[in-house]
């Protein structure tokens, strides 16, 4: 069977269909490597236990920390009893501030007010501030 | 109904866009015998418009201070996702810029579209090399290497030669009596930003004298007539061509393949080729490295310092040389451009290159 040979009409047109589709793919696989380039890069450490040393959170007192990359704080409202909670305030993130005399959070933002249990007490917070688990390790606390 | 029909239709009302289409696609009728070599302009456009995308995603990790430079170049690499293909695509497209400048530039001198009325084209064209150049020297400063740091050294020294000001020149280039932070901050400042903004306006420049004027015949064939410089403005018009689209774009977006085949092709499997041993070091302003270059493509002008035997002679000929060069279009005033009858001119061509390969050469293996 004999085929005319294409008219350079139908020559562009294929030649435009594989610059498209190759065209296509490239930037399918340019791309992705845009949005892992772009992506938060995972350092490790995202589930890691934090270790604080028990002297830095005195009674009635408060520490503030990073963990899993986000400020949080631990409390001991009693002698070897210790709390640790997100610092992120649940209304729209600032972060709350200890106050030490009426022993409760502030958020500095819109007023926001929390319990040491993480309770909210006033204010337009919605929820309760989020509560991680403390396991007590010797001198340490073993935040997460 | 056809959505894609009805925003045009939507713009047309406003803007009157499918005139200006015809104008420019279509009913733009380019010569007939036109050829490859043309769709160089939109290799470097192309090539430009990713060197402009992979600098901005470096900028997003890369730290300017030389404290960090180097570490943030190597966590670009090692660390982040698709890091290396973008720094990559960064380093081998700026080497492949300059081949496919150098190209284009041959390829006008050939057939001499350089020629009047396109004077202005030529010397912005030129400028636009002339920038490349710097783009890549500052742009060799950022990584904060060996390579970096003494490279850096030895192109701004050279400056050094000019009488009287030479010395005061170095340090105002440098910003100090030696490469430093302040060279990096200044050579930082001028790649990603003042460079850019003088590329992009003269490209504009550039491609707006090509638009106006017309796109020159290739001077081959039997057709070829020489045309007399129009006494006043003239565009070449092409009755009988071919329309720039499809025709000429569909040629134009194969080259632009090939040329980026050319670049992953060369990322991939030769990503050294162009950083050498030296560039994996940190900067160490008290142990210059031996046998320190300069790239490639300004490897020339680094052997011709060398062979002369006085370093301001050198470097007046190479500013002469440039400068005869650039004005070239006002030297060269004969309107016949084809090769054949130009033997003159296609011997120095030929010349020039073999010059501009044999001082390559010497200098690499020197
Ligand atoms: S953000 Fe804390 S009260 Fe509004």
């Amino acid at each position: 069977m004999s085929e005319a040979p294409a008219s350079p009409n139908e020559r562009r047109t294929f030649l435009g269909i594989i610059l498209a589709a190759i065209g296509a793919f490239a930037a399918g696989a340019f791309g992705w490597s845009l949005f892992r380039f772009l992506s938060p890069v995972d350092r490790g450490g995202e589930d890691n236990q934090v270790r604080v040393t028990r002297d830095l959170v005195a009674i009635g007192g408060a520490h503030f920390f990073a963990f899993q990359g986000r400020p949080a704080v631990v409390l001991q409202p009693r002698a070897g009893e210790f709390v640790a909670l997100s610092a992120v305030c649940t209304h729209l993130g600032c972060i709350v501030k200890w106050i030490d005399e009426s022993q409760e959070f502030l958020c500095p933002c819109h007023a926001g007010r929390f319990a040491p249990s993480g309770q909210v007490l006033g204010g337009p917070p919605p929820r309760a501030l989020d509560t991680y688990p403390v396991i007590l390790d010797g001198d340490d606390i073993l935040i997460g | 109904m056809n959505p894609a029909k009805e925003a045009i239709d939507w713009l047309d009302r406003r803007l009157g866009v499918r005139e200006l289409m015809h104008k420019n696609l279509g009913g733009y009728l380019l010569p007939r015998n036109i050829n490859i070599w043309y769709t160089l302009g939109a290799v470097l456009l192309a090539m430009f418009g990713l060197q402009f995308l992979t600098g901005t995603l470096l900028l997003v990790y890369y730290v300017p201070d030389t404290e960090k430079a180097f570490t943030s170049v190597t966590m670009i690499m090692n660390e982040i996702p698709y890091g290396w293909l973008i720094r990559y695509l960064h380093v081998v497209g700026s080497n492949l810029i300059i081949v496919f400048m150098l190209a284009h530039m041959l390829s006008v001198l050939f057939m001499g579209s350089y020629k009047r009325p396109r004077e202005l084209t030529w010397i912005s064209g030129f400028i636009l090399f002339n920038l490349g150049l710097v783009f890549c020297l500052t742009g060799y400063l950022l990584p904060w290497s060996q390579l970096s740091f003494w490279a850096t050294t030895v192109a701004t020294d050279a400056a050094g030669a000019i009488p009287i000001i030479g010395d005061q020149l170095v340090a105002f280039m440098r910003g100090g009596p030696t490469v430093n932070e302040a060279t990096l901050g200044r050579f930082f400042a001028l790649h990603v930003m003042g460079l850019p903004l003088a590329f992009l306006a003269l490209v504009g420049f550039h491609l707006f004298c090509v638009r106006r004027v017309g796109i020159s015949k290739p001077p081959f064939g039997d057709d070829y007539r020489t045309t007399d410089m129009p006494l006043s403005f003239h565009h070449e018009e092409h009755h009988d061509g071919v329309p720039f689209h499809p025709n000429y774009t569909i040629k134009d977006t194969a080259m632009v393949f090939f040329a980026l085949a050319l670049l992953v092709a060369i990322t991939f499997f030769a990503p050294g080729l162009f950083i050498p041993p030296d560039a994996l070091e940190p900067a160490d302003p008290f142990f210059t490295p031996p046998n320190i270059k300069p790239e490639w493509y300004f490897l020339w002008a680094y052997q011709a310092l060398k062979i002369f035997p006085n370093e301001l002679l050198g470097l007046a000929s190479q500013g002469v040389a440039m400068g005869f060069l650039a004005m070239l279009p006002f030297f060269d005033r004969g309107l016949e451009r084809r090769p054949a009858h130009r033997p003159l001119f296609v011997t120095l061509y030929l010349l020039g290159i073999l010059v501009f390969v044999g001082l390559s050469l010497w200098g690499h293996y020197s």
